[in-house]
Protein backbone atom coordinates (compact mmCIF):
# COMPACT_ATOMS: atom_id res chain seq x y z
CA UNK A 1 0.00 0.00 0.00
CA UNK A 2 2.91 2.37 0.57
CA UNK A 3 4.05 2.25 -3.03
CA UNK A 4 4.47 5.64 -4.68
CA UNK A 5 4.27 6.05 -8.44
CA UNK A 6 6.09 8.93 -10.16
CA UNK A 7 3.82 10.85 -12.56
CA UNK A 8 4.13 14.02 -14.63
CA UNK A 9 1.61 16.82 -14.27
CA UNK A 10 -0.18 17.64 -17.55
CA UNK A 11 -2.88 20.00 -16.33
CA UNK A 12 -3.89 21.58 -13.01
CA UNK A 13 -7.43 22.51 -11.97
CA UNK A 14 -7.53 23.64 -8.35
CA UNK A 15 -6.42 20.72 -6.21
CA UNK A 16 -6.81 18.20 -9.04
CA UNK A 17 -4.09 17.52 -11.59
CA UNK A 18 -4.26 15.36 -14.66
CA UNK A 19 -1.05 13.33 -14.48
CA UNK A 20 0.61 10.91 -16.87
CA UNK A 21 2.92 7.95 -16.50
CA UNK A 22 3.76 5.50 -19.27
CA UNK A 23 0.92 6.82 -21.40
CA UNK A 24 -1.66 6.31 -18.63
CA UNK A 25 -3.53 9.40 -17.42
CA UNK A 26 -5.01 9.77 -13.94
CA UNK A 27 -6.60 12.53 -11.92
CA UNK A 28 -4.38 13.12 -8.90
CA UNK A 29 -5.23 15.16 -5.80
CA UNK A 30 -2.76 17.92 -4.96
CA UNK A 31 -4.48 18.60 -1.63
CA UNK A 32 -1.47 17.33 0.33
CA UNK A 33 0.91 19.52 -1.70
CA UNK A 34 -0.27 22.94 -0.59
CA UNK A 35 3.20 23.96 0.59
CA UNK A 36 4.69 23.27 -2.87
CA UNK A 37 4.49 25.50 -5.90
CA UNK A 38 3.58 22.92 -8.53
CA UNK A 39 3.23 23.61 -12.23
CA UNK A 40 2.56 21.72 -15.45
CA UNK A 41 5.45 19.36 -16.44
CA UNK A 42 6.58 18.90 -12.82
CA UNK A 43 6.92 15.34 -11.49
CA UNK A 44 5.22 14.12 -8.32
CA UNK A 45 5.13 10.80 -6.46
CA UNK A 46 1.54 9.59 -6.23
CA UNK A 47 0.22 7.32 -3.50
CA UNK A 48 -3.44 6.16 -3.41
CA UNK A 49 -4.41 8.98 -5.76
CA UNK A 50 -2.67 11.78 -3.83
CA UNK A 51 0.63 13.47 -4.68
CA UNK A 52 2.84 13.11 -1.61
CA UNK A 53 6.07 14.78 -2.81
CA UNK A 54 7.62 16.63 -5.75
CA UNK A 55 10.62 14.99 -7.47
CA UNK A 56 12.95 15.74 -10.36
CA UNK A 57 12.54 14.14 -13.78
CA UNK A 58 15.77 12.20 -13.16
CA UNK A 59 14.40 10.77 -9.90
CA UNK A 60 11.15 9.85 -11.62
CA UNK A 61 13.09 7.98 -14.30
CA UNK A 62 15.12 6.05 -11.71
CA UNK A 63 11.98 5.04 -9.83
CA UNK A 64 10.26 3.89 -13.00
CA UNK A 65 13.16 1.60 -13.83
CA UNK A 66 12.41 -0.25 -10.56
CA UNK A 67 8.68 -0.40 -11.22
CA UNK A 68 9.27 -1.73 -14.71
CA UNK A 69 11.17 -4.62 -13.13
CA UNK A 70 8.37 -5.19 -10.60
CA UNK A 71 5.74 -5.23 -13.33
CA UNK A 72 7.84 -7.65 -15.38
CA UNK A 73 8.26 -9.88 -12.29
CA UNK A 74 4.49 -9.98 -11.69
CA UNK B 1 28.42 10.07 -9.58
CA UNK B 2 25.80 7.40 -9.05
CA UNK B 3 26.96 4.36 -7.11
CA UNK B 4 25.60 1.13 -8.57
CA UNK B 5 24.17 -1.77 -6.57
CA UNK B 6 27.23 -3.82 -7.40
CA UNK B 7 29.53 -1.09 -6.09
CA UNK B 8 27.51 -0.80 -2.88
CA UNK B 9 27.84 -4.56 -2.41
CA UNK B 10 31.62 -4.32 -2.88
CA UNK B 11 31.76 -1.57 -0.26
CA UNK B 12 29.69 -3.65 2.16
CA UNK B 13 31.93 -6.70 1.61
CA UNK B 14 34.99 -4.58 2.31
CA UNK B 15 33.74 -3.48 5.74
CA UNK B 16 35.59 -5.07 8.67
CA UNK B 17 32.47 -6.51 10.26
CA UNK B 18 33.50 -8.64 13.20
CA UNK B 19 30.16 -9.97 14.34
CA UNK B 20 26.81 -11.13 13.05
CA UNK B 21 24.54 -8.15 12.25
CA UNK B 22 20.78 -8.14 11.97
CA UNK B 23 19.19 -5.27 10.06
CA UNK B 24 15.44 -4.82 10.37
CA UNK B 25 13.22 -3.15 7.79
CA UNK B 26 9.69 -2.04 8.65
CA UNK B 27 8.18 -1.52 5.22
CA UNK B 28 6.54 -4.03 2.91
CA UNK B 29 7.88 -2.09 -0.06
CA UNK B 30 11.42 -2.49 1.25
CA UNK B 31 10.92 -6.19 1.84
CA UNK B 32 9.56 -6.56 -1.67
CA UNK B 33 12.57 -4.84 -3.24
CA UNK B 34 15.04 -6.77 -1.06
CA UNK B 35 13.47 -10.11 -1.92
CA UNK B 36 12.92 -9.35 -5.59
CA UNK B 37 16.51 -8.18 -6.06
CA UNK B 38 17.85 -11.20 -4.14
CA UNK B 39 19.81 -8.96 -1.77
CA UNK B 40 19.86 -11.55 1.03
CA UNK B 41 21.91 -14.01 -0.97
CA UNK B 42 24.14 -11.24 -2.35
CA UNK B 43 25.21 -10.00 1.08
CA UNK B 44 27.93 -11.60 3.22
CA UNK B 45 26.65 -14.46 5.38
CA UNK B 46 27.05 -12.54 8.63
CA UNK B 47 24.48 -9.93 7.60
CA UNK B 48 20.82 -10.80 8.11
CA UNK B 49 17.91 -8.79 6.76
CA UNK B 50 14.83 -9.13 8.92
CA UNK B 51 11.35 -8.09 7.76
CA UNK B 52 9.60 -6.38 10.69
CA UNK B 53 6.23 -4.71 11.26
CA UNK B 54 5.86 -3.23 7.78
CA UNK B 55 2.47 -4.43 6.62
CA UNK B 56 -0.59 -2.46 7.75
CA UNK B 57 -2.99 -5.09 6.44
CA UNK B 58 -1.25 -7.75 8.54
CA UNK B 59 -1.56 -5.87 11.82
CA UNK B 60 -5.06 -4.46 11.28
CA UNK B 61 -6.96 -5.68 14.35
CA UNK B 62 -9.08 -8.75 13.81
CA UNK B 63 -11.98 -7.02 15.59
CA UNK B 64 -11.87 -4.17 13.05
CA UNK B 65 -12.08 -6.56 10.09
CA UNK B 66 -14.90 -8.41 11.88
CA UNK B 67 -16.70 -5.11 12.49
CA UNK B 68 -16.42 -4.19 8.80
CA UNK B 69 -17.78 -7.60 7.75
CA UNK B 70 -20.72 -7.37 10.15
CA UNK B 71 -21.53 -3.79 9.13
CA UNK B 72 -21.52 -4.76 5.47
CA UNK B 73 -23.71 -7.81 6.09
CA UNK B 74 -26.27 -6.23 8.41
CA UNK B 75 -26.66 -2.58 7.45
CA UNK B 76 -27.99 -1.11 4.26
CA UNK B 77 -24.67 0.45 3.34
CA UNK B 78 -21.95 0.41 0.73
CA UNK B 79 -18.63 -0.59 2.27
CA UNK B 80 -15.47 0.46 0.47
CA UNK B 81 -11.94 -0.63 1.37
CA UNK B 82 -8.48 -0.86 -0.16
CA UNK B 83 -8.43 -4.10 -2.15
CA UNK B 84 -5.97 -5.94 0.12
CA UNK B 85 -8.42 -5.83 3.01
CA UNK B 86 -11.06 -7.89 1.22
CA UNK B 87 -9.22 -11.19 1.65
CA UNK B 88 -8.06 -10.83 5.28
CA UNK B 89 -9.64 -13.65 7.30
CA UNK B 90 -11.14 -13.29 10.77
CA UNK B 91 -11.24 -16.02 13.38
CA UNK B 92 -14.69 -17.54 12.93
CA UNK B 93 -15.90 -20.98 11.93
CA UNK B 94 -15.45 -21.86 8.27
CA UNK B 95 -19.22 -21.85 7.82
CA UNK B 96 -19.37 -18.21 8.95
CA UNK B 97 -18.31 -15.22 6.88
CA UNK B 98 -14.52 -15.02 7.23
CA UNK B 99 -13.60 -12.22 4.85
CA UNK B 100 -15.08 -9.13 3.25
CA UNK B 101 -14.80 -10.97 -0.07
CA UNK B 102 -17.04 -13.73 1.31
CA UNK B 103 -19.48 -11.10 2.62
CA UNK B 104 -19.55 -9.60 -0.88
CA UNK B 105 -20.28 -13.03 -2.35
CA UNK B 106 -23.15 -13.32 0.14
CA UNK B 107 -24.74 -10.15 -1.18
CA UNK B 108 -23.16 -7.33 0.81
CA UNK B 109 -22.36 -4.24 -1.25
CA UNK B 110 -18.58 -4.13 -0.83
CA UNK B 111 -16.38 -2.31 -3.31
CA UNK B 112 -12.59 -2.34 -3.50
CA UNK B 113 -11.08 1.09 -4.05
CA UNK B 114 -7.59 2.31 -4.85
CA UNK B 115 -7.95 5.87 -3.54
CA UNK B 116 -9.92 7.86 -0.95
CA UNK B 117 -11.08 9.97 -3.92
CA UNK B 118 -13.07 6.94 -5.11
CA UNK B 119 -14.82 6.71 -1.73
CA UNK B 120 -15.96 10.34 -2.10
CA UNK B 121 -17.10 9.68 -5.67
CA UNK B 122 -19.17 6.63 -4.65
CA UNK B 123 -20.75 8.57 -1.75
CA UNK B 124 -21.70 11.41 -4.14
CA UNK B 125 -23.21 8.95 -6.62
CA UNK B 126 -25.38 7.37 -3.87
CA UNK B 127 -26.45 10.22 -1.58
CA UNK B 128 -29.30 8.14 -0.14
CA UNK B 129 -27.02 5.28 1.04
CA UNK B 130 -24.45 5.50 3.83
CA UNK B 131 -20.97 4.70 2.49
CA UNK B 132 -18.52 3.30 5.04
CA UNK B 133 -14.83 3.59 4.13
CA UNK B 134 -12.85 0.93 6.03
CA UNK B 135 -9.42 2.57 6.00
CA UNK B 136 -6.43 0.59 7.26
CA UNK B 137 -2.92 1.82 6.66
CA UNK B 138 0.25 3.34 8.00
CA UNK B 139 1.02 7.06 7.88
CA UNK B 140 1.58 7.19 4.10
CA UNK B 141 -1.94 5.91 3.47
CA UNK B 142 -3.65 7.49 6.47
CA UNK B 143 -2.46 10.97 5.46
CA UNK B 144 -4.47 10.92 2.20
CA UNK B 145 -7.49 9.76 4.22
CA UNK B 146 -7.00 12.79 6.47
CA UNK B 147 -6.66 15.01 3.40
CA UNK B 148 -9.93 13.60 2.09
CA UNK B 149 -11.75 14.53 5.33
CA UNK B 150 -10.20 17.99 5.59
CA UNK B 151 -11.02 18.80 1.96
CA UNK B 152 -14.64 17.92 2.66
CA UNK B 153 -16.72 14.79 2.16
CA UNK B 154 -20.45 14.16 1.54
CA UNK B 155 -22.67 13.77 4.63
CA UNK B 156 -23.25 10.09 3.83
CA UNK B 157 -19.53 9.13 3.97
CA UNK B 158 -18.33 7.52 7.20
CA UNK B 159 -14.87 6.36 8.13
CA UNK B 160 -14.06 3.08 9.88
CA UNK B 161 -10.48 4.02 10.63
CA UNK B 162 -7.67 1.58 11.41
CA UNK B 163 -4.75 3.90 10.77
CA UNK B 164 -1.47 3.13 12.53
CA UNK B 165 1.87 4.82 13.12
CA UNK B 166 4.98 2.81 12.30
CA UNK B 167 7.59 4.13 14.71
CA UNK B 168 5.76 3.17 17.95
CA UNK B 169 5.98 -0.51 16.94
CA UNK B 170 9.75 -0.20 16.55
CA UNK B 171 9.93 1.68 19.86
CA UNK B 172 7.95 -1.12 21.50
CA UNK B 173 10.33 -3.75 20.09
CA UNK B 174 13.40 -1.80 21.22
CA UNK B 175 11.98 -1.16 24.67
CA UNK B 176 11.10 -4.83 25.09
CA UNK B 177 14.78 -5.66 25.51
CA UNK B 178 14.37 -8.45 22.95
CA UNK B 179 14.50 -6.42 19.76
CA UNK B 180 16.54 -9.03 17.90
CA UNK B 181 18.22 -6.56 15.54
CA UNK B 182 21.29 -4.29 15.59
CA UNK B 183 20.33 -1.67 13.03
CA UNK B 184 17.21 -0.23 11.41
CA UNK B 185 16.26 0.65 7.84
CA UNK B 186 13.50 3.23 8.23
CA UNK B 187 10.58 3.39 5.76
CA UNK B 188 11.05 5.83 2.90
CA UNK B 189 7.52 6.89 2.18
CA UNK B 190 6.50 7.13 5.82
CA UNK B 191 9.49 9.47 6.27
CA UNK B 192 8.48 11.37 3.12
CA UNK B 193 5.19 12.28 4.76
CA UNK B 194 6.16 12.47 8.45
CA UNK B 195 9.80 13.57 8.17
CA UNK B 196 12.91 11.53 8.97
CA UNK B 197 13.13 13.05 12.46
CA UNK B 198 10.56 10.53 13.73
CA UNK B 199 13.33 7.90 13.63
CA UNK B 200 15.94 9.86 15.54
CA UNK B 201 14.87 8.07 18.74
CA UNK B 202 16.43 4.84 17.45
CA UNK B 203 19.84 6.50 17.65
CA UNK B 204 19.28 8.75 20.66
CA UNK B 205 17.31 6.46 22.97
CA UNK B 206 18.62 3.07 21.87
CA UNK B 207 22.12 3.78 20.61
CA UNK B 208 21.44 2.00 17.33
CA UNK B 209 22.31 3.03 13.76
CA UNK B 210 19.42 3.91 11.47
CA UNK B 211 19.03 4.99 7.86
CA UNK B 212 16.00 5.97 5.80
CA UNK B 213 15.92 4.11 2.49
CA UNK B 214 14.07 4.36 -0.78
CA UNK B 215 12.92 1.41 -2.81
CA UNK B 216 15.56 0.93 -5.47
CA UNK B 217 18.21 -1.67 -4.57
CA UNK B 218 20.83 1.11 -4.73
CA UNK B 219 19.03 3.13 -2.06
CA UNK B 220 18.47 0.08 0.15
CA UNK B 221 22.11 -0.99 -0.21
CA UNK B 222 23.26 2.57 0.54
CA UNK B 223 21.22 2.47 3.75
CA UNK B 224 22.62 -0.98 4.63
CA UNK B 225 26.15 0.25 3.99
CA UNK B 226 25.44 3.30 6.14
CA UNK B 227 24.25 1.36 9.19
CA UNK B 228 27.01 -1.25 8.82
CA UNK B 229 29.66 1.48 8.49
CA UNK B 230 28.18 3.17 11.56
CA UNK B 231 28.55 -0.11 13.45
CA UNK B 232 32.17 -0.60 12.39
CA UNK B 233 33.03 3.05 13.12
CA UNK B 234 31.16 3.07 16.42
CA UNK B 235 29.50 6.39 15.55
CA UNK B 236 25.74 6.21 15.19
CA UNK B 237 23.44 8.69 13.49
CA UNK B 238 20.25 8.82 11.44
CA UNK B 239 21.21 8.80 7.77
CA UNK B 240 18.90 9.86 4.96
CA UNK B 241 19.57 7.59 1.97
CA UNK B 242 16.39 8.69 0.17
CA UNK B 243 16.96 12.44 -0.22
CA UNK B 244 14.97 12.49 -3.48
CA UNK B 245 11.76 12.37 -1.44
CA UNK B 246 12.63 12.56 2.25
CA UNK B 247 13.11 16.13 3.41
CA UNK B 248 13.43 17.74 6.81
CA UNK B 249 10.00 18.02 8.42
CA UNK B 250 8.39 15.76 5.82
CA UNK B 251 5.31 16.91 3.94
CA UNK B 252 4.07 19.73 6.16
CA UNK B 253 0.64 20.04 4.50
CA UNK B 254 0.03 16.35 5.02
CA UNK B 255 1.12 16.50 8.66
CA UNK B 256 -1.17 19.49 9.35
CA UNK B 257 -4.09 17.62 7.80
CA UNK B 258 -3.35 14.50 9.86
CA UNK B 259 -3.27 16.61 13.03
CA UNK B 260 -6.53 18.32 12.15
CA UNK B 261 -8.48 15.19 11.23
CA UNK B 262 -7.17 12.60 13.67
CA UNK B 263 -5.96 12.13 17.23
CA UNK B 264 -3.20 9.69 18.21
CA UNK B 265 -4.04 7.11 20.89
CA UNK B 266 -2.91 3.71 22.13
CA UNK B 267 -4.07 1.08 19.65
CA UNK B 268 -4.31 -2.65 19.16
CA UNK B 269 -2.14 -4.43 16.56
CA UNK B 270 -3.15 -7.90 15.42
CA UNK B 271 -0.70 -10.44 16.71
CA UNK B 272 1.06 -7.86 18.83
CA UNK B 273 -1.39 -6.30 21.29
CA UNK B 274 -1.75 -2.69 22.35
CA UNK B 275 1.05 -0.28 21.44
CA UNK B 276 1.25 3.14 23.06
CA UNK B 277 0.44 6.14 20.83
CA UNK B 278 0.28 4.01 17.70
CA UNK B 279 -3.22 4.52 16.33
CA UNK B 280 -5.25 7.27 14.71
CA UNK B 281 -8.83 7.99 15.78
CA UNK B 282 -11.14 10.58 14.27
CA UNK B 283 -11.01 14.03 15.91
CA UNK B 284 -14.21 15.47 17.39
CA UNK B 285 -14.36 18.04 14.60
CA UNK B 286 -15.08 15.22 12.14
CA UNK B 287 -17.13 12.97 14.45
CA UNK B 288 -20.15 13.22 12.13
CA UNK B 289 -18.13 11.05 9.72
CA UNK B 290 -17.04 8.45 12.27
CA UNK B 291 -18.58 5.07 11.43
CA UNK B 292 -17.91 3.89 14.99
CA UNK B 293 -20.15 6.65 16.34
CA UNK B 294 -22.86 6.10 13.73
CA UNK B 295 -22.89 2.33 14.23
CA UNK B 296 -21.78 1.87 17.86
CA UNK B 297 -23.33 -1.58 18.27
CA UNK B 298 -20.78 -3.29 16.05
CA UNK B 299 -17.74 -2.66 18.21
CA UNK B 300 -17.41 -5.68 20.45
CA UNK B 301 -15.16 -5.49 23.48
CA UNK B 302 -15.34 -9.28 23.64
CA UNK B 303 -13.57 -9.55 20.29
CA UNK B 304 -10.58 -7.50 21.40
CA UNK B 305 -8.43 -10.53 22.02
CA UNK B 306 -5.07 -8.90 21.78
CA UNK B 307 -2.56 -10.97 19.90
CA UNK B 308 -5.08 -13.04 18.05
CA UNK B 309 -4.02 -14.61 14.78
CA UNK B 310 -5.72 -17.64 13.20
CA UNK B 311 -4.99 -20.97 14.95
CA UNK B 312 -1.63 -22.43 13.93
CA UNK B 313 -0.59 -19.23 12.17
CA UNK B 314 2.74 -17.63 13.07
CA UNK B 315 2.02 -14.24 11.49
CA UNK B 316 2.58 -12.65 14.90
CA UNK B 317 6.17 -13.91 14.93
CA UNK B 318 6.67 -12.83 11.32
CA UNK B 319 5.29 -9.33 11.95
CA UNK B 320 7.61 -8.83 14.92
CA UNK B 321 10.63 -10.16 13.06
CA UNK B 322 10.97 -13.07 15.45
CA UNK B 323 10.81 -15.69 12.70
CA UNK B 324 11.20 -15.69 8.93
CA UNK B 325 8.05 -16.42 6.88
CA UNK B 326 9.19 -19.89 5.87
CA UNK B 327 9.71 -20.89 9.49
CA UNK B 328 5.92 -20.86 9.99
CA UNK B 329 4.58 -24.41 9.92
CA UNK B 330 1.72 -23.35 7.62
CA UNK B 331 3.89 -21.50 5.06
CA UNK B 332 3.41 -22.98 1.63
CA UNK B 333 1.41 -25.89 3.01
CA UNK B 334 -2.00 -24.88 4.33
CA UNK B 335 -1.24 -21.19 3.75
CA UNK B 336 -0.59 -19.95 0.20
CA UNK B 337 -1.67 -16.74 -1.57
CA UNK B 338 -4.61 -18.48 -3.21
CA UNK B 339 -5.86 -19.74 0.16
CA UNK B 340 -4.29 -17.57 2.86
CA UNK B 341 -4.67 -18.48 6.51
CA UNK B 342 -2.85 -15.52 8.00
CA UNK B 343 -2.87 -11.89 6.89
CA UNK B 344 0.88 -11.93 6.02
CA UNK B 345 0.02 -14.21 3.08
CA UNK B 346 -2.79 -11.90 1.91
CA UNK B 347 -1.25 -8.51 1.37
CA UNK B 348 1.31 -7.55 -1.27
CA UNK B 349 3.18 -6.03 1.65
CA UNK B 350 2.99 -9.13 3.83
CA UNK B 351 6.38 -10.82 4.21
CA UNK B 352 4.92 -14.31 3.60
CA UNK B 353 3.21 -13.24 0.39
CA UNK B 354 6.35 -11.45 -0.82
CA UNK B 355 8.58 -14.46 -0.14
CA UNK B 356 6.17 -16.87 -1.78
CA UNK B 357 5.61 -14.63 -4.81
CA UNK B 358 9.37 -14.46 -5.31
CA UNK B 359 9.77 -18.22 -5.38
CA UNK B 360 10.96 -18.89 -1.83
CA UNK B 361 9.27 -22.23 -1.39
CA UNK B 362 11.53 -24.14 0.99
CA UNK B 363 10.99 -24.21 4.71
CA UNK B 364 14.17 -22.80 6.20
CA UNK B 365 16.18 -23.57 9.24
CA UNK B 366 15.44 -21.05 11.98
CA UNK B 367 17.96 -18.22 11.86
CA UNK B 368 16.47 -15.24 13.63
Amino acid sequence: MCLGIPMQICEINGFVASCEAKGVFRDVSLFMMQDENLKVDDFVVVHVGYAIQKITSQEAQTAWELYDQMIAAD
Amino acid sequence: MTVTASQWLDRIRALPLESHVKIMNVCGGHERSITMAGLRSALPGNIELIPGPGCPVCICPEEDVYEAIQLALNENIILVAFGDMLRVPVNVRKSDTRTLAEAKARGADIRPIASPVEAVKIAKEHPEIPVVFFAAGFETTTAPVAAMLVEGVPANLFLLLSGRLTWPAVAMLLESGEAGFNALIAPGHVATVMGPEEWQFVVDAHNMPAAVAGFEPESLLAAMYSVLRQLTDGRYFLDNCYPALVREGGNRSARRQLEEAFVVEDANWRGVGSIANSGYIIADKYKAHDARRKYPNYASEARKRAGEMPPGCDCAGVVLGKIYPNECRLYGKACVPRNPIGPCMVSDEGACRIWWANGLRETAKPKI
